[in-house]
Order: C-alpha cells, then structure tokens, then sequence
C-alpha cells in the first residue's frame, strides 16, 4: 500500500517535471511581456517533430536529435519573436491572446500541412527500465528528471547573477523605467521568448521517447496543462512555477490510481481553482516573482 | 457618400454571387453524359485519428478507381467527395451538411468514429441521403436504424457486441484467463465495447478487478499500469486507439508488465509497427477484428497486394472495410438498375453481396451480418484463430 503511494509520487514526480520544464518559459514570457503565450504548447511540438525529423530522414542519432529539435525551434522562434512577439511591448492584453492563438493555428497547421495529421512513430532515446528504490523507471524518465533539476538550478542562476536575467527582472518589474534607463526591451522580450520557447522544445525532445506518438496536435495539450501551473505559480514565478508543477504532477497521479484516469485530465484546473479560492494571488506571492 | 457606396458594394456582390451560385450547375451540365454517382466520405483527416482518416480515403479512393476504370457501375462513373471531420460530432455533422448541401451528393459513407456516427444518422435522415457505415461499432447505430428507426442508415460492419462476446469467449475458454482489468478509450466506442464485456464475461466466470479509461491524446498510463499490476489481473481488456496501443505497450514493458499481463481486445495489436515497439508486451495478445492483412481469401489478398503497390504501406481494417463498402454500393447500384437513392436503398436490404470474408446480408436493422476475425500475436506475427460470428439481441423497443 504504502509502496504503490510512493511510486506513484515518484511517477507524479516525473510527469511534473516534464510539465515544470515547459512551464517555466511560458511563465517568464508572461514576466516580461504580460502576456499569456497560448502557442507555447506548439513550440514542445516543433522541438518534437525537428527531433524526429532528424532520426527518421536524417538517420541521425537520438543525442544528435536533441541539437537539431532545439535548434530547428530557436530558429522558428527568432521569427516569430522578430515578427510578433516584440511588437507586443506595451500592447493591451487582447491583442496578446489573439496574435499567440494565430501562431498555435499557423505553426500546428504548418506542420500537418506538411508532414501530414497522422501520428509519427518515435523511435529513438533510452527506454530500456532502470530499478530505482525497488521501482521500474525508463532510463529516460530518469534523465527528465534530472534535466529538470539542472535546468531549474541553472535559470535561478541566471535571473539572480547575470545581466540578462537582471534584465529580464527590472523589464517583469517596470517597462517604463527600463526605457528610462538604457534597457532594450525589445530586445530583451525577444530573448526571454526564446529562451522560453528553447525550453519547451528541450522538454518535447526529452518526452518524445516515452510518449512514442509525434503528432501535430500534441501542443494544444501542453499548453492547457502548463496553464494551471502558471498561475498556480504566480504568474512570473520561476521557484513557483516548479512546486506547482510537481504538486499537479502529483496529484494527476494520485487521482489517475485511486479515482481512475478518464478524470485525470480534470485534475489541473480543479486544483488551479481550488487553490484560487484559498490564495487568490498564487501559492506563491507575487512579491518573489522571478 | 458612405451610403451610396455601400449600395453599390450590395448590388456588386450580389450579381457576384448570382453568377457563382451559376456557376456549378453549368459546369455540372456541360460534362455530364450520363448522371455520376456522387458519393461523399465523411473521415477524420486531422486531429488524433487522421491516420484512420487516410487509410479510409485511401481504400475507397482504390475501390473507386477500380470501378471506374472498369467503365463504371452501369455506365455511371462514381464521383468522390471527402470531408473532414475531425474525428469530432460536431466536425462530423458540418462535414456532412457540407457534402449534402454544397457537394450534392446522394451516398455518404461515413464515419471511423462511433461518437460522430450516431451525430451524422440525424443529419442524413433528414436530407434522405443513403449513410453507409463502414467502420463504426457502437451497436447503438443500428439498434437505432431500419425498423429501430433511421431508415437511411445502413452498416457493414461488425458491432462491438460481436466483438465482446467473441473475444471474452476466447480470452475465458481458450487462454484460461478470469481476472481482467479494463483499460479503454473513453468513447462511445471504448465505452460500449466494455458494457458488452460485462454483459457476457459472466458466462465465462470472469470478473473484473478494475475499469480505467483514457482520454484520446493520453500519454501517461504508468499510475494505472502500477494499479494493474498490483491488482493482480491475467489480462487487460482493451478497446483502444491504435496510436495510442504503442504507448501503453512501452509502459508495461517499463513497468514489467510485459509477458505477465496480456492485452485482449482491440486496437491494432496485430501491425508490424505496433508489435515492434514492444514486442515482448504484445506477445500472446488476442484481438478481434473485422478484417487483416493476413486473411486468407484470394479477393482480400488481391486487395492487400494492389493497395501496397498503389500507397507504398499495407492497407489496415479501415482501408479494407471502406474500400468493401464501395464495392458494396456498387453492387447495390448494379442490382437497383438506378442510381435513384431509394432504388439503391431499397436493393441493399436485399442485396447478397459477395465479399472477401464472405456473403453480406442486411437484417431488419439494416445491419450488416458479418463475421468477426479472431487472432493472436505468436512470436511477434498475427496468427488468425478463427472467424466467428454471433448473432445480434437487439433490445426490445
């Protein structure tokens, strides 16, 4: 009894890590642009299809699929962020939502368009189980989480000590005071999307071997996940971000074995909205947003 | 100045849209010597289940070039239509009001879905359009056609009912298994598929420790695969999504499933691609299915080896059933001497067709008495244990 609970913590434990990894891009997209990006789902699906691409027509290796997912994203995203994304400075809210939407349709029906609305088979990364604590894991889901770790180490490294995280804090914090004081907005919009956008293609890269199935719909499911997350975090919060995360991971867990999985998908707003009513501000304040 | 304008723009659009309206019917004039058939695929191109989509399309794509390159049914050339629907009802039912209304056409074979199947019954009743099913098994479609009620619904396909009964006898008598879990698509197809389970697994001393069902798109079993495993259940029975089966495979090979808990059911277990991506989890699986590659009959083999060469990859169940039932509607056409609607109607609850896994009659129902495949994965190739077929109780109403 207690066994089964604590490997399906663990399980939890995985599958939030999956979900914090994404999740951390779309909430510092939000922190400097004040936004919500409803096409940060496709950007997990682009650095999908770009690993695949890279095994199944390119023969390359799945380490090497890595590279090319990510990169083929960071490109994808540069024009968008060139486009669009730094035009939003300073926007009202709706044209935020509206100009994101649009991308989410164009990117997903880009790729159907082109590789077709099938589902692809994933072939590649470590899926041999490792036992771990007398539980059956696939080496993959170790190296999730330990990405997941890194990357969050890494990122609380970045916005405390180097510039440009301390440029992304002062932009989340007031845009018009950055201007007054010499910071490229613009610019620093257009790299925190990217790097968010990086992030979600990482997080798409190391799932795809345990999901198997690379399909052009698979974003829009990402993104109404991490939704919940972000807010549950407090829009903007990186540390936030992460334990909201895992407590959804969790808890979609817990309620996939004691209630049944057709109410797993319930799971993530249920919670978004049960925590709303005990802390309308995020479990989190806002005050340590980044 | 705004005013005038805007009437201008009016009486501009309107003569536009006149001659557009025009348009279609003197293109249609011009080219036809003698009236096509005009048939419409209602499929899901996109979304989750594009890949039944386009097996469908292909198949009867396949079929309708076979016909008219043979001259037609009675000198008519079928003409093919496709609308998408998503795999959603709503999509479905807009799909088919865009084929009936703009398309015109007579025949909608339509849809892999059981959800969008039962949408599109209404839809066809109302406009009197022939809805022929090819590949939904909800046994509701029928329960509810002919003397149950939509006249203009018929179906050649074998319902889930017959799949339950026969994959439950197989899964009781022949493998000795009595403790099943379920782990279903949540679906009218998944759903209803397990209702018939229960309906009959009594019979069979089996019982079920637990029921999960999945969403479409689901990629995480692992929690329910660990309840699976400590619940102690021989087999899970499955009714799923073929794209979804690699998935769940890969996970209980993860979770050490694989070779201890059998699946049983359906959902594509039998492809090559499938049984690859966890062939120790998939050894020993039973499925029933309407059709395989493997049958053995010269018709069905003719088909398999003429749609590898046309497509470059081996048909599935859903290319062969679409492909069947335009032949089908070609020989109810055949046989009503007319492409009138209810001539064809009319001959297809007579018909006795010939098809690859045998005579197809239609019941009082306008269902369709065919026959269910059973196999089994044996060192990772499908071995076919059997035809079976069982006769439908339908409620009464």
């Amino acid at each position: 009894m207690v066994s089964t609970l604590i490997e399906q913590i663990v399980n939890g434990i995985v599958t939030g890590s999956v979900y914090a990894i994404v999740a951390v891009g779309m909430t510092m997209i939000f922190g400097v642009l004040r936004a919500i990006n409803f096409a940060h789902g496709e950007y997990y699906m682009l650095g999908t299809f770009g690993a695949w691409f890279a095994i199944d027509y390119l023969g390359l290796s799945y380490e090497a699929s890595i590279v090319v997912g990510i990169l083929s994203t960071i490109v994808i995203a540069y024009v968008v962020g060139q486009l669009v994304m730094r035009r939003m400075v300073g926007a009202p809210a709706e044209s935020g939502v509206l100009a994101t939407l649009g991308i989410a349709l164009v990117l997903q029906n880009t790729v159907i368009l082109v590789f077709g609305g099938g589902y692809k088979f994933f072939s590649g990364g470590y899926i041999e189980p490792v036992s771990i604590l007398g539980f059956s894991l696939a080496e993959q889901r170790v190296l999730i989480l330990v990405v997941c770790l890194l990357v969050f180490i890494g990122l609380e490294l970045m916005v405390t000590h180097s510039r440009m995280g301390k440029a992304m804090r002062a932009v989340s914090q007031n845009v018009e005071c950055c201007e007054v004081v010499g910071i490229d907005v613009p610019q620093v919009v257009l790299r925190t999307f990217i790097l968010g956008a990086a992030l979600a293609a990482l997080s798409g890269v190391l799932t795809a071997p345990v999901n198997v199935s690379v399909y052009g719909g698979m974003g829009e499911l990402i993104t109404f996940k991490t939704l919940p997350i972000i807010i549950m975090g407090g829009l903007g919060n990186v540390r936030g971000t992460f334990f909201a995360a895992m407590i959804l991971g969790i808890a979609e867990s817990l309620v996939a074995t004691y209630v049944g999985l057709q109410y797993r998908d319930t799971v993530g707003f249920a919670t978004l909205i049960l925590m709303l009513m005990w802390r309308p501000h995020g479990l989190f304040s806002t005050q340590a947003r980044f | 100045m705004t005013h005038t304008l805007t009437r201008r723009m009016l009486c501009l659009s309107t003569a536009l849209l006149t001659v557009a309206a025009l348009a279609p019917g003197l293109a249609g004039e011009a080219k036809a010597d003698e009236a096509p058939i005009k048939l419409g695929i209602v499929a899901p191109m996109s979304g989750p289940n594009a890949r039944y989509g386009a097996f469908s399309m292909h198949g009867a794509e396949l079929a309708v070039k076979e016909i008219n390159d043979a001259g037609g049914v009675n000198g008519h050339k079928i003409e093919l239509y496709n609308a998408d629907s998503q795999g959603t009802p709503v999509e479905g039912v807009s799909a088919t009001r865009r084929l009936i209304d703009q398309d015109e056409v007579d025949f909608v074979i339509g849809d892999v879905s059981s959800s969008v199947t039962l949408a599109m019954q209404p839809v066809a009743e109302d406009a009197g359009v022939l809805l022929l099913n090819a590949a939904s098994s909800n046994p509701k479609i029928t329960y509810g056609a002919g003397v149950g009620g939509f006249k203009w619904t018929y179906r050649n396909y074998p319902t889930d009912e017959n799949r339950a009964y026969v994959v439950a006898k197989y899964a009781a008598e022949e493998r000795g298994f009595t403790k099943f879990a379920v782990l279903s698509v949540d679906s009218d197809y998944g759903r209803s598929a397990i209702e018939f389970t229960k309906k009959y697994l009594p019979e069979f001393k089996g019982e079920i420790l637990s029921e999960d069902y999945y969403k479409e798109g689901e990629v995480d079993f692992r929690s329910v695969l660990a309840k699976i495993r400590d619940g102690g259940a021989q087999a899970i029975i499955m009714y799923g999504l073929a794209d979804t089966t690699p998935i769940i495979a890969r996970q209980m090979v993860e979770l050490g499933l694989a070779g201890k808990v059998t699946l049983v059911g359906n959902g594509e277990f039998n492809t090559e691609k499938t049984i690859a991506s966890a062939p120790t989890a998939l050894e020993g699986a039973v499925e029933a299915a309407a059709w395989l590659p493997a049958w053995d009959s010269p018709e069905s083999k003719a088909f398999v080896e003429k749609f590898t060469t046309t497509y470059n990859e081996a048909p599935n169940n859903h290319a062969y059933v679409h492909w069947d039932t335009v032949n089908l509607l070609a020989a109810a056409v055949r046989e009503a001497g007319s492409v009138e609607r209810e001539a064809v109607r009319d001959a297809l609850s007579k018909i006795k067709y010939k098809s690859p896994v045998g005579e197809v009659t239609f019941d009082d129902h306008n269902q369709a008495r065919l026959p269910m495949i059973l196999l089994q994965i044996e060192d990772g190739k499908p071995s076919i244990k059997g035809a079976f077929t069982a006769d439908i109780q339908y409620p009464a109403n």
